[in-house]
């Protein structure tokens, strides 16, 4: 079902949090490679030693580095969230732009141009990916012979989709608008092979938790 | 739209309803009004109480992950403020009279950058490899007081100048040991005025 996600901080923490997340990804990251560049390129008897030299050269400059990019993007995050009242995965394409942007600023236009255009691209694919994940993740597939529990199944978890396919009826979702219907033909699929195997074959209906529901409404713009 | 069964009202809510008259320049938004949770489980809360024992309720309860972001974020932050403002400081000191404003914001920008990376991450490592011993010291005595966080201030002090030679780490240890013990001890006293700490 569509619950909101609750694993996060509310905003003005969170931008401390992945401040703090991305430095620590950024510093064991970075000591690990180095360590391993270090090791490689120093001279035998002396390799730990030029290892550990290499992290303590470089591994809090990375570390930095990726904290700089993470809280301006979780800032930038945070004021999306702000202006639009409201959480979805276009607030993290268009933060990972303005970051992109605003930290080749000083290079002119023309580069924060680019860098804002592959800021966004970078991050619509994290989010892409992320939500095909949760899809996959939060729809098992289980044979269901409740029909309520079908529609309740189909429900997509991030109700803001930019490009999302009406989910309410799933043999309708191949002939959903053009730009979701790669989605949508993922999702129709599935959903038609569910259908048969729960006609044919005996299924118990296990213990649901969810109250079954009223069909969920389709988030296209009206 | 809006499903009335969402908002369980109680007896002080006339104020509320009263914004959403026409007229007001406010609404009520309630983020899930569409999506059909099911809500009788989320609101339908237990009355026992959470803790037992007060010493339980009042123990710090991050987690290992929250530990770490946590004091590593504010390490980062807090240094690179800090580092801002000492580069701030610098810039103003090496302006030349009558240079045009672009040549100071530059300067201005540069060394605030440089100042601000450096320290910056000098104590965000501090925080992390701080947080980091610190919660191996919860997970392995399965107890959470202040001998952890000496302990950790003297590994992170030992850790931060082992490369500089045995000698400076050992005093390091000894300074970082005695950092953490007094910060610990201030929020023992602190606790007596402000017991939210």
């Amino acid at each position: 079902m569509g619950t909101p996600e609750t694993s996060r901080e509310p905003c003005p923490d969170r931008i401390l949090d992945d401040v703090g997340g991305a430095f620590g990804m950024g510093a064991v990251g970075g000591s690990a490679f180095h360590f391993i560049k270090g090791i490689y390129n120093s001279p035998n008897g002396m390799r730990l030693s030029g290892g550990a030299q290499a992290v303590r050269m470089n591994a809090p400059r990375v570390g930095g580095s990726f904290a700089v990019w993470g809280g301006l993007f979780s800032t930038f995050d945070c004021a999306m969230v702000y202006a639009r009242q409201k959480e979805d995965p276009w607030n993290s394409i268009v933060a990972g732009a303005a970051t992109g942007g605003f930290l080749s600023m000083r290079q002119g236009m023309g580069a924060a141009g680019r860098s804002a255009l592959m800021g966004g691209i970078l991050l619509a694919l994290i989010e892409g990916a992320g939500l095909m994940l949760n899809r996959v993740l939060a729809n098992p597939p289980l044979p269901a012979d409740d029909p309520n529990l079908t529609a309740a199944m189909g429900g997509n978890p991030f109700p803001g989709l930019p490009q999302a396919p009406p989910v309410v009826a799933p043999p309708e979702a191949a002939s959903s608008s053009v730009p979701g219907v790669w989605f949508g033909g993922l999702f129709g699929r599935k959903e038609e092979e569910k259908k048969p195997i729960a006609g044919g074959g005996k299924s118990e209906i296990l213990e649901s938790f969810d109250t079954p529901s009223t069909p969920i409404p389709s988030f296209e713009y009206k | 739209m809006a499903d009335p069964r969402l908002y369980p009202t109680g007896s002080g809510s006339d104020d509320r309803r009263d914004a959403a008259y026409p007229g007001s320049e406010r609404r009520l938004y309630n983020p899930y009004q569409d999506l059909n949770l099911p809500y009788r489980q989320l609101y339908d809360l237990p009355t026992s109480p959470e803790f037992l024992f007060k010493e339980e309720a009042v123990a710090q309860h991050r987690s290992w992950g929250e530990n770490l972001t946590y004091y590593t974020g504010v390490g980062y932050l807090s240094g690179a403020v800090a580092g801002a403002a000492l580069g701030l400081r610098d810039a103003a000191r090496g302006a030349e009279p009558g240079e045009p404003a672009k040549i100071r914001a530059n300067r201005v920008l540069n060394s605030c950058g440089s100042s601000g990376r450096r320290v910056g991450n000098t104590l965000g490592v501090i925080g992390l490899m701080y947080a980091g011993i610190e919660s191996a010291m919860v997970a392995a005595r399965d107890r959470d007081d202040w001998i952890n966080s000496v302990v950790a201030g003297l590994g992170t002090g030992a850790l931060f100048r082992a490369a500089n030679g045995p000698r400076s780490a050992v005093v390091a240890g000894a300074v970082g040991g005695v950092l953490a013990g007094a910060a610990a001890a201030a929020k023992q006293v602190g606790k007596r005025y402000v017991p939210a700490l």
